[in-house]
């Protein structure tokens, strides 16, 4: 058991070291604090605008909701820039036949890589954070700290499902670029299954509806503690994870 | 019978009469010893039987028998796609071989491979290295994955740099590095856990002549406490560095033995090769008188003039003085004459273009 936890823990460090020693990672940290601490700003000023043009809002609650709403876009495009590499780098120097004969599974591979790429994402949103904080500690009326923690908490699972998934699609592919390709459909399609529910009617409504991450991020965002979302997040995560496994399993019987 | 039959399928494969010296005493002679199976079953550290591997329809290897005890350097030697590294990976537990059973230090590696894992060393045919990782970096994270302690890592660490000359390029990145060092740098993370059994796809592949001394000694050094198996289709290679080696060819193993018994089986029979210049029935006719000649062979002739012949001799009754005595007395003009089968590179080739009726010798042999 402490052998798989000091694997887990070798992987984690080794892809979180390999993050702050690529260029790649600095833009993309430069790219996500531009666009979301602007996407906070300019909510904030939205919302502030429209109290002062006498309409009844509550600033500090339509101002965080809209906010994350926005993070999703951000997050989506975002999330399998940081995904990609992941496998397909480990194929391209072939690196698979070492972790492959190595004292550790598949499983515990997966998970160090995606608890590393994971805590990349939660480095960069705690300045965004206490942004946020710093604007909402002022705020009028004052917000709860549940609706705040459960949006972020959606956020952060969110992100997570992701990049699971775009670990698998990473897995799967040898080129970075066509992994953040197809994870980037892949996201869309998940994302928008609603909308085909809703073109088919009935029973599709509630099956997609049930399937769709975008459904499910929105109720958490609202503040809603709904323990159905959260099991949504986690199975996808759970499956991203297996699929990698399974996929990574299945490389050993190619011919190369 | 037992240790017969455990002789016969286990160590050797050359159709040779091997068994005779052996077991029919019973007893352990001199070199034999090293090759009672009673011992190799229990002491050997790495122990192939019956192996085969089909990829869709193309066999890999088809029923492929070894041992390697431990202390040994055995070399895995056959031409380029001879299923070498398809051996290896078994070996190595990367991929799972379609029949037969390998076992390294006891364990199985399919019903044990986490087991199996901790006691090999592997180097691939391209070495698995991290390009941003620092040559020390990426040792601690293999160090790390292999189950190193946090303590023992360091000197580990230092230990294989240190074995492998790295000393200078620790804080290098690797992508830096030239591809000498850069193969040394996959050694060293092969043997930075101190596994009993290392595993060299190709060691030698791309160093320099000098690179090349350094690593066959580096890998004799390891080979005092450990078992490695190497490959190489390069048969200096396993002159230089192996005692005893597999060779394998189209997934079959065609001959395992210590290179000084394969010299020795392939030259049992003395066998001249004659280029000469004169009419070809005067030349048998000084062949046919001499005790010891058993037959002889022409060879296309280049010229109408000038051909080659193979004489084939028995090796009890040295006769090439006479035999190029009674050439020259009897005016034929001999251009060149030489003794084959004593270079290992004509047993390879020999070997490895025979497969199918060695294969067909392996099947008799008891």
């Amino acid at each position: 058991m402490s052998l798989i936890f000091n694997n887990i823990v070798a992987i984690f460090r080794k892809e979180l070291q390999g993050y702050f020693k690529s260029s790649l990672a600095y833009v993309i940290a430069g790219v996500f604090w531009l666009l979301a601490c602007s996407l906070w700003v300019s909510e904030v000023q939205l919302w502030t605008a429209q109290k002062e043009a006498g309409q009844v809002v509550d600033v500090p609650q339509e101002s965080l909701q809209s906010f994350l709403s926005g993070m999703w876009w951000l997050v989506m495009f975002i999330m399998p820039s940081l995904s990609m590499g992941l496998y397909a780098d480990e194929r391209r120097h072939r690196t698979l036949e070492l972790l492959a004969t190595s004292p550790i599974t598949n499983w515990a591979v997966a998970l160090g890589k995606l608890l590393a790429v994971w805590t990349l994402f939660i480095t960069l949103m705690l300045p965004v954070c206490l942004l946020e904080l710093l604007f909402l500690s002022y705020a009028d009326p004052p917000i709860t700290a549940g609706v705040f923690i459960v949006g972020h908490l959606g956020l952060f699972l969110l992100a997570a499902a992701i990049l699971s998934l775009g670990l698998f699609i990473s897995s799967l592919a040898d080129s970075s670029i066509l992994a953040i390709i197809l994870t980037y459909a892949l996201i869309l399609i998940l994302s928008l299954l609603f909308l085909l529910g809703e073109r088919w009617g009935e029973p599709w409504v509630a099956i997609f509806d049930q399937l769709s991450l975008v459904k499910h991020y929105v109720t958490l965002t609202q503040g809603v503690l709904d323990i159905s979302s959260i099991i949504l997040f986690v199975s996808y995560i759970v499956l991203g994870l297996f699929l990698t496994a399974q996929s990574i399993d299945l490389l050993r019987f190619q011919r190369r | 019978m037992g240790i017969r039959h455990n002789l016969g399928t286990k160590e050797y494969y050359l159709g040779h009469n091997w068994e005779c010296q052996g077991i029919q005493t019973g007893d352990k002679l001199g070199w034999w010893g090293i090759f009672d199976n009673r011992n190799a079953v229990q002491n050997a550290m790495i122990e192939v039987e019956h192996l085969s591997k089909v990829y869709g329809s193309t066999t890999a290897l088809q029923d492929v028998t070894f041992a390697a005890q431990p202390g040994e350097i055995l070399g895995l030697l056959g031409p380029n796609g001879a299923g070498k590294t398809t051996t290896m990976r078994i070996l190595a537990g990367y991929l799972p071989a379609s029949k037969g059973t390998a076992h390294i230090a006891g364990f199985e590696v399919h019903e044990h491979p986490m087991a199996v894992r901790q006691r090999i060393g592997y180097l691939p045919e391209a070495p698995p290295l991290y390009p941003n990782m620092t040559v020390e970096g990426y040792l601690h994270f293999v160090g790390r994955l292999k189950g190193l302690s946090a303590g023992d890592r360091p000197s580990r660490v230092q230990w294989s740099i240190k074995q492998c000359n790295l000393q200078d390029v620790q804080q290098t990145l690797i992508h830096k590095l030239s591809k000498g060092f850069r193969q040394r740098v996959g050694i060293a993370q092969a043997i930075v856990h101190n596994p009993p059994a290392i595993i060299l796809d190709e060691p030698t592949i791309g160093l320099d002549p000098r690179q090349i001394i350094d690593v066959r000694h580096l890998i004799k050094s390891l080979a005092v406490d450990k078992t490695v198996i190497l490959s190489t289709h390069i048969l200096t290679e396993v002159s230089m560095t192996c005692q005893r080696v597999a060779i394998i060819n189209y997934g079959k193993v065609v001959a395992t033995s210590t290179l000084a018994d394969l010299k020795a089986q392939q030259t049992d029979l003395l066998t001249y090769e004659l280029d000469v210049q004169g009419a070809r029935d005067r030349v048998e006719q000084c062949l046919q008188p001499l005790d010891g000649v058993l037959t002889w062979r022409w060879l296309p002739a280049q010229t109408a003039e000038r051909r080659k012949v193979r004489v084939t001799c028995n090796p009890d009754t040295p006769i090439g003085h006479q035999l190029s005595h009674s050439l020259v007395h009897t005016g034929i003009e001999v251009h060149e004459m030489r003794r084959l089968g004593t270079s290992l590179e004509e047993i390879y080739l020999d070997l490895t273009t025979q497969e199918v009726d060695t294969s067909a010798n392996d099947k008799d042999a008891p």
